[in-house]
């Protein structure tokens, strides 16, 4: 007990006057001695030189050896070969040949919307959010071999054609931005629930990827959807194959999620209980106000 | 241990002014008269417990003695119950420190003042031609090698040295400085101010048997005290009487012992505690809650 030890000694010792309280480190002669302030310093040394005159040079050369040589800093050269790369967004890239390939081999079920989970889940991937890595992307390797509709969910997409690929067989493309924290719930769901936390709420995308995300070209899923109709048509012309209707595909093809939404079916703020098999929701106003912003 | 029944019984029965002390009144009370009979005319013991408010989540109330000035015999009239985070804090004698340095220097106007080059009466000459004359070679009158001559980089104008100090420090500073008075045995409690008589030797002789020491501080809450009092403590030198708003670090430690009224206790407390346990910034603060 640090305060009664502290009174114990009040007891024993003299009377607290004015005389008596002791002196802040600061003002000790110690301290002064091995601290000097800079009046002391400027007394103490020479009156004359670089020093006290303000004009030292720069750092990286001997004043006695300039001799007219330049500093350092500027024989070197810049080579700015990785500037921005520590705000820059990774994506591993998944080609269409290997999509098909998991669908051939029946490790991807075609009749379900394909998302980042399910692919996570054939652990060919190792997405790591920490290493500003954001997702997927989609490369068109195998654009001709690719024959199967499908609902997929990517998060970057560089070229028309494997966009053109995918619709030519009747699938449906989205591009999705999930934020670091939602990704390392989706990348191994499993060990989410375990960790025994709520479903976060998405996050909206940064300043320089909304450009993207609103591009019906690139099917954003933050895009006017009439004009996403128009660009598929546009694609089909380009490209020379013709859409399939869309009313003769199942109602899964017509999947999409809320851009508030990481899983399909399940909303944020739901606590799953995998023993129990249950589901909790929150019934107070201001976490579902929160969850449903 | 009297119960609380039994002592409202006891002071409602009694119609003694000093009663009206306990209870919240704000009328001053009158002198005493009567000198010869025994002063305290009531039953004993008068205060035993007290309310404390925002009690303190680890120690009990500390308790001290309630005496008199009333009769020179040493009589103690009660227990007073003292809140532990006002006068049982941790001794920081830093703290101390730098309240005293702070009421010290906050007051200082450094005055002093040298004339630079431009206010010097016209030094356009030589004082004497260069050469010829045996004597030093000077430019002007008035350099700063001279005497009476002008200072290069000497003090200009009144300086002052104003600063306040944060609250929490100052805060802490008071309750650090009662928490030392009383662990070192130089507080205590009195019911009132008033005096059977006027000469300033009752105070004195009365102080002496009781070893309070040669300088005292009395504290009541208003700033209008008894007439004895004053005369008293006017006429003998080391005495003090100051109100509760006048109270201050550098004067707790000068003095050697404290004496509080009852009154002044109970207002003391109320503000350090209201100031203790509240978290507004210096914008939203209400109105301090009693006038001095």
């Amino acid at each position: 007990m640090p305060i009664e030890r502290g009174l114990q000694y009040l007891r024993h010792m003299q009377r607290v006057t004015l005389k008596n309280l002791p002196m802040p480190l600061e003002k000790t002669d110690k301290w002064k001695k091995e601290n000097p302030d800079e009046n002391t310093i400027k007394s103490i040394m020479s009156r004359k030189g670089p020093i006290s005159r303000n004009s030292l040079p720069p750092y990286g050369i001997d004043p006695i050896q300039a001799e007219g040589r330049l500093p350092w800093i500027l024989t070197v050269p810049k080579e700015p070969y990785y500037e921005g790369v520590e705000e820059a967004r990774q994506y591993l890239p998944i080609s269409l040949r290997t999509l098909q390939r998991l669908i051939d081999l029946r490790r991807i079920n075609p009749d379900k919307p394909v998302d980042l989970p399910v692919l996570c889940n054939t652990k060919l991937f190792s997405i790591q959010p920490d290493q500003r890595q954001f997702g997927l992307q989609l490369t068109d390797e195998g654009a001709d071999l690719f024959s199967t509709p499908i609902n997929l969910e990517i998060q970057w997409v560089a070229s028309e054609l494997a966009i053109a690929a995918i619709e030519r067989c009747g699938g449906v493309l989205t591009t999705r931005y999930f934020d670091p924290i939602s990704l390392s719930a989706l990348v191994d769901a499993k060990k989410f629930f375990e960790r025994g936390e709520p479903i976060p709420r998405c996050d909206t995308p940064p300043i320089n990827a909304i450009e993207y995300y609103t591009d019906p070209k690139q099917r954003g899923y933050l895009a006017n959807p009439d004009l996403i109709r128009e660009e598929r048509q546009r694609l089909a012309q380009k490209y020379g194959y013709k859409l399939p209707d869309s009313s003769k595909l199942s109602p899964l093809y017509h999947l999409r999620k809320d851009p508030r939404q990481i899983f399909y079916g399940l909303e944020p703020g739901w606590l799953i209980n995998l023993k129990d098999q249950t589901i909790l929701k929150p019934t107070d106003n201001k976490y579902q106000t929160f969850y449903h912003s | 241990m009297i119960k609380s029944l039994s002592l409202v019984k006891i002071l409602r029965q009694c119609s003694i002014r000093s009663i009206r002390h306990f209870e919240t009144s704000t009328q001053p009370p009158p002198f005493s008269s009567d000198s010869t009979s025994n002063p305290i005319s009531q039953q004993l013991p008068l205060i035993v417990n007290r309310q404390l408010e925002y009690p303190h989540v680890r120690y009990p109330p500390l308790q001290a003695w309630l005496e008199t000035l009333g009769q020179k015999r040493d009589e103690k009239l009660g227990i007073v119950d003292l809140h532990p985070s006002i006068w049982q804090t941790s001794p920081r004698l830093d703290i101390l420190y730098e309240n005293i340095e702070w009421q010290k220097t906050y007051k200082k106007i450094d005055w002093a003042y040298t004339p630079p080059h431009h206010e010097y009466p016209s030094m356009r000459g030589k004082p004497w031609p260069q050469k010829g004359t045996g004597r030093a070679r000077h430019s002007s009158r008035y350099d700063p090698q001279w005497k009476g001559g002008y200072k290069v980089n000497g003090p200009k104008g009144p300086t002052s040295f104003f600063y306040v100090l944060p609250k929490e420090k100052r805060i802490e500073g008071l309750c650090t400085a009662l928490t030392v008075k009383l662990h070192q045995n130089d507080v205590h409690f009195v019911d009132s101010f008033d005096l059977p008589t006027h000469q300033p030797t009752y105070l004195q002789e009365l102080t002496e048997d009781r070893f309070w020491g040669p300088s005292i501080l009395f504290i009541d809450d208003t700033d209008i005290m008894p007439h004895n009092m004053m005369f008293a403590s006017a006429k003998t030198e080391g005495f003090t009487v100051m109100p509760v708003y006048g109270l201050n670090v550098y004067s707790i430690l000068k003095h050697t012992t404290l004496v509080l009224t009852i009154r002044a206790l109970n207002k003391i407390e109320k503000k350090l505690l209201h100031a203790l346990n509240s978290y507004d910034t210096q914008k939203d603060q209400p109105a301090p809650p009693d006038e001095p």
